[in-house]
């Protein structure tokens, strides 16, 4: 495997390598994605494999998350918008906060969190008793045959877990806001629609696909360098979910900053 | 077959009972964990300072985080620069960008640093702890401890329970300055507004209270992830998968319940009516 790290004395020297290599793991991915689907051996089961898994173990737990979610957003939103006479404008927020931000993000944690927890305990796994080697000495890429179905199968799952999340999200948030606080479900709807767009649903799914990418790299990457036994992997998993924890956050303010400098605001209160 | 249909409803049931089981076990075990906290504090205190260093500092890999600071540093400021960016735009379509210093003060207190540190907390140092004790439990160490008479749950778990409790105040401390910081370097420096009028709201709405309430909300919920995953941890099975797995079941379990929990204690503290200190109701 040509994993290995290179020997480093210091933390920085430690950052810079692992960086590196997680760049150079990224392009071999690429590389392997595009070698797949040219010569047509995607391995099409472990696709599906590994999007039902990812699907089975993220749907229920980022639901549960949601719903208190809207409820925070609602009653945050709720008591502000009162107090500064601007009843109604929760729809307005909702809009823009749960569909553009909050769904992608829950997405992100669920699937580095929960689902690249797994996917870097199954491969670390595989990696200290040599399987992955043996596979190679075979003949057989561990990237092609390990990494481009989980990221695909990554991307898959999130796009639309990203969907159910604002619906939920939304729903959670108007039902807390007309049944609890009492607000005019019309008003709430009409700047609902008023200040939603497109382009806001448009980003929420590329963010979502990209952490998707990003969760499923980082999670093949620590799991394939996995080594020293079972205490490893455990360390791998956590260094996995760290990592992609934090590239995701960066990525979304990124995403979040090139997306407002490309696309002006809609609509006026 | 009068077995069969007789043994029916019990197969039926199966899960609920084995649910039920687990709910019961982990109960049983968080009593334990937390009525041992006093006895370790007297007897471990060793330990438990050692474990404070780990939590705060430990795991020397930088691109890991630098220990547990970096990472609560760095997604709170992160986060709350987003919180920045978007209150901007959020207030600015009712043209109410001068008081962006409030979403710092209200939104950045009361919810998005407890929650985002809490996250950071149980990705750093909860799969850490799950990490260690499954490790330690499938390569049958625990039960080395019990053979030697050493009382497993509390040395293992309290000790790190009473440590999490001590680090978690700076820790968070850090993070909510990180994230006051980080939405006034995105309001003022990245939209350009004046700092004074941004300063001016930040303080009204800013009360010695909220940050109390912040404070006690970041350390219940440091007490349930290290609950949650030294659970999942010390009950882990299946071999080197088993324990990644336990850490994944872990994260999920106590992302979920500190969103319930959040939901729940902002209700408790500030009610589902909450006014704005500073603007009058």
């Amino acid at each position: 495997m040509a994993f290995s790290p290179p020997p480093t004395r210091t933390a920085v020297g430690d950052a810079f390598a692992q960086a590196g290599m997680l760049l150079s793991f990224t392009a071999s991915t690429i590389a392997a994605l595009g070698r797949t689907v040219v010569r047509r051996r995607l391995a099409w089961r472990d696709v599906l494999d590994q999007t039902w898994f990812l699907a089975s173990v993220t749907t229920f737990p980022s639901l549960l998350v949601t719903v208190p979610l809207g409820v925070v957003v609602a009653l945050n939103v709720g008591s502000m918008a009162g107090q500064l006479g601007a009843e109604g404008y929760g729809g307005a927020v909702v809009a823009f906060v749960i569909v553009a931000q909050a769904s992608p993000l829950i997405c992100a944690l669920m699937i580095s969190g929960v689902g690249g927890s797994a996917v870097c305990a199954d491969l670390g796994a595989r990696t200290i008793r040599e399987e992955v080697d043996a596979m190679e000495v075979m003949g057989i890429p561990a990237i092609e045959r390990f990494v481009v179905p989980r990221v695909i199968a990554a991307v898959v799952v999130t796009t639309l877990l990203a969907c159910l999340v604002m619906a939920v999200g939304i729903s959670a948030s108007y039902g807390f806001q007309t049944l609890v606080l009492g607000d005019s479900p019309g008003s709430f709807l009409g700047s609902l629609t008023e200040f939603s767009r497109v382009e806001d649903f448009v980003i929420a799914e590329i963010k979502a696909a990209a952490f998707g990418v990003i969760a499923a790299l980082v999670a093949c990457f620590k799991g394939l360098t996995a080594k020293g036994g079972p205490s490893g992997v455990g360390d791998a998993v956590n260094e996995a979910v760290v990592l992609a924890f934090i590239l995701v956050f960066v990525a979304n303010t990124v995403l979040t900053e090139l997306y407002a400098a490309i696309v002006p605001a809609r609509g006026a209160y | 077959m009068p077995v069969t249909v007789s043994r029916l409803p019990a197969r039926a049931a199966r899960p609920v009972v084995d649910g039920f089981a687990a709910l019961g076990r982990h109960s049983t075990f968080y009593a334990r964990v937390l009525a041992a906290v006093p006895t370790v504090l007297v007897r471990y205190w060793r330990h438990v300072l050692r474990h404070v260093n780990d939590i705060s500092f430990g795991s020397a890999s930088l691109l890991a985080g630098g220990g547990t600071i970096g990472v609560v540093f760095a997604m709170s400021a992160v986060a709350s620069t987003q919180i920045g960016l978007e209150g901007y735009r959020g207030l600015d379509i009712i043209g109410l960008s001068p008081m962006t210093g409030l979403m710092s003060a209200l939104v950045n207190t009361r919810e998005i640093a407890p929650v985002v540190a809490s996250v950071a907390l149980a990705a750093k140092v909860g799969t850490g702890f799950t990490a260690q004790l499954g490790a330690m439990r499938i390569s049958d160490e625990i039960d080395a401890l019990e053979t030697m008479a050493v009382p497993s749950v509390p040395f293992l778990v309290s000790t790190r329970m009473a440590a999490a409790v001590i680090s978690v105040v700076p820790l968070y401390l850090v993070g909510l300055f990180a994230s006051y910081a980080a939405t006034s370097l995105a309001v003022t420096q990245l939209k350009g507004q004046s700092s004074g009028t941004y300063d001016y709201y930040f303080q009204l709405l800013l009360t010695p209270g909220d940050v109390g309430f912040s404070l006690l909300k970041a350390v219940i919920f440091a007490v349930i992830i290290t609950l949650v995953h030294c659970g999942y941890g010390f009950h882990a099975a299946g071999g080197p998968e088993g324990v990644g797995k336990a850490a994944g079941r872990a994260l999920r379990t106590s992302i979920v319940t500190i969103a319930v929990v959040d939901v729940l204690l902002t209700l408790t503290i500030w009610g589902t009516q909450p006014t704005l200190p500073g603007l009058g109701a």
